[in-house]
């Protein structure tokens, strides 16, 4: 029988593998973010062709488990782009390239939220697109995307536990050697979990307060 | 007096619906022109070709002699000549009353955020909408009060006319006359108007004509004593049914 206490000197050693999960996720999100963005904003305002073309990237990164993805990017899409990227690269920049699919859609409804009225009207004072766009649609638009972002954030916190199969340092990488290290498994992986916990909790409270902040005086329900 | 906007025989379709069948339209400097019609004779759809907001099938509109359905125009530029105010106020709802107003004059006319501050502070007090309100949020205004700061955003654009599409029809009746004393003000400081409007008071008492559009074109216009010495038996079936709902909001 292994003792528990053998786990406690792994504990810094665990905690040590929030900051490669909050890199993990954190890189995600901000690419995801600008390629999302730039994904609905050709949905909502670009070309018929580019649409069917970005069409097949979102089918792609959302039709494919994240598993083969990585091994996928890892074995071969960037080792044959000659791009020598680590574990955690190739993790941050996989998960980035799907969260955009996904943020590409709350993006999408969330521009197409704002009503046409409001579009016209910057229009009929002169504005051009690249204009209302700017002053108009996405300070609307990214405060109405608050919500279902936090939600995208504990999804990718989640998903980034998958990560550990090119073996990145993240939390469950350092749980699963420790539960081989110390004939443990309940504690080590009740840990883990804890930790996950706390960051999607952290996480989305952070995001809480800022779309509290980013409230419309006056309007009901938030934002809309 | 200079023409401001002459349209000539435009056209548009949705689809199969024809909503424009060769509109055609000419507006002077100073003169304040109300249309009438029936639901669905191509207003709406009429007011927004005359910047473009849709673009015609068909036809020739000049603003200022520009002909701003020329596919070398400036449509940008061109729009700013003409101050739009919807049905439906369309103010960007996540700007004050001030803000709504500033956009405009710092993003597309390049002013001091200072110098915007003031000028919409004087079109502000032009439409009525007191200090009070200045730093409100379209969501914290009445209907009336909505309308009046997007009359006061077109207006600082300092367009050469202005263009309301059934500027009251969202509103009760008690907040119609607020918006309706407010354009017939700028109509009579010379501010060049054209108004599509249900409200019969207003178009005899601000109106230098009236236009009567059916079936997607103008088909006769006049002076508002001219209205009852129509031509056209068209032109008269629809004055009398309009007649019919005479409320002189503004007597
Ligand atoms: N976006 C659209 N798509 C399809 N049909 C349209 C569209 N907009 C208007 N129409 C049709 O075009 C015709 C003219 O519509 P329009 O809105 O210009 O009329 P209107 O005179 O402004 O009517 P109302 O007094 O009800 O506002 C109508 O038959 C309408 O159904
Ligand atoms: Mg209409």
């Amino acid at each position: 029988m292994p003792s528990i206490y053998s786990f406690f000197r792994y504990i810094p050693f665990v905690v040590e593998g929030t900051l490669w999960t909050i890199s993990l996720v954190l890189g995600g999100l901000v690419i995801g973010f600008f390629i999302g963005l730039s994904l609905a904003l050709v949905q909502s305002f670009g070309g018929e062709r580019l649409k069917k073309m970005l069409n097949i990237y979102i089918w792609f990164f959302r039709g494919t488990p994240l598993l083969v993805l990585l091994s996928l990017f890892y074995w071969a899409v960037f080792p044959s782009l000659g791009l020598e990227l680590s574990p955690l690269e190739t993790s941050i920049a996989v998960l980035g390239m799907r969260s955009g699919a996904y943020q590409s859609q709350i993006f999408k409804d969330s521009i197409n939220s704002v009503d046409y009225g409001q579009i016209l009207a910057a229009r009929s004072i002169g504005m051009s697109n690249r204009k209302l766009i700017s002053y108009i649609v996405l300070p609307q638009a990214l405060r109405i995307s608050i919500p279902a972002w936090s939600n995208e954030y504990a999804v990718i916190l989640k998903d980034s536990a998958i990560c550990f199969a090119l073996g990145v340092m993240e939390i469950l990488t350092r749980v699963r050697y420790v539960s081989t290290a110390t004939g443990l498994a309940l504690l080590p992986y009740l840990f883990a979990g804890v930790l996950f916990f706390i960051l999607t909790f952290a996480g989305t409270g952070v995001m809480d307060f800022v779309y509290r902040r980013a409230k419309i005086p006056g309007m009901l329900e938030g934002l809309r | 007096m200079k023409v401001v906007i002459k349209a000539e025989n435009v056209w548009k379709k949705y689809g199969s619906t024809i909503a424009l069948r060769g509109a055609s339209l000419e507006l002077r400097e100073g003169e304040t022109k109300v249309i009438i019609g029936p639901s669905g004779a191509g207003k709406s759809t009429f007011l927004k070709c005359l910047n473009l907001l849709i673009r015609p099938d068909e036809g020739r509109i000049c603003i200022d002699g520009e002909e701003i359905t020329s596919l070398k125009a400036d449509i940008i530029r061109l729009r700013q000549k003409i101050g739009f105010v919807f049905q439906e106020f369309n103010l960007f709802h996540h700007l004050t009353a001030v803000g709504n107003i500033t956009i405009g004059l710092t993003k597309v006319k390049g002013m001091s955020k200072e110098d915007a501050l003031e000028k919409a502070k004087r079109v502000l007090k032009m439409v009525h909408i007191g200090e009070d309100l200045w730093n409100k949020y379209p969501a914290q205004l009445s209907g009336g009060q909505k309308q009046r700061v997007a009359i006061a955003r077109a207006l600082a654009m300092d367009p050469l006319v202005m263009l309301y599409d059934e500027p009251t029809s969202a509103l009760d009746p008690g907040l119609s006359s607020e918006v309706l004393l407010v354009i017939k003000d700028l109509s009579e400081r010379g501010i060049t108007s054209l108004v599509v409007t249900h409200e019969m008071g207003f178009a005899y008492e601000v109106a230098d004509t009236i236009a009567i559009m059916n079936n997607g074109r103008i088909i006769e216009e006049g002076s508002p004593e001219e209205m009852e010495y129509m031509k056209t038996k068209e032109a008269r079936n629809i004055l009398n049914r309009w007649n019919g709902m005479k409320n002189g909001v503004l007597a």
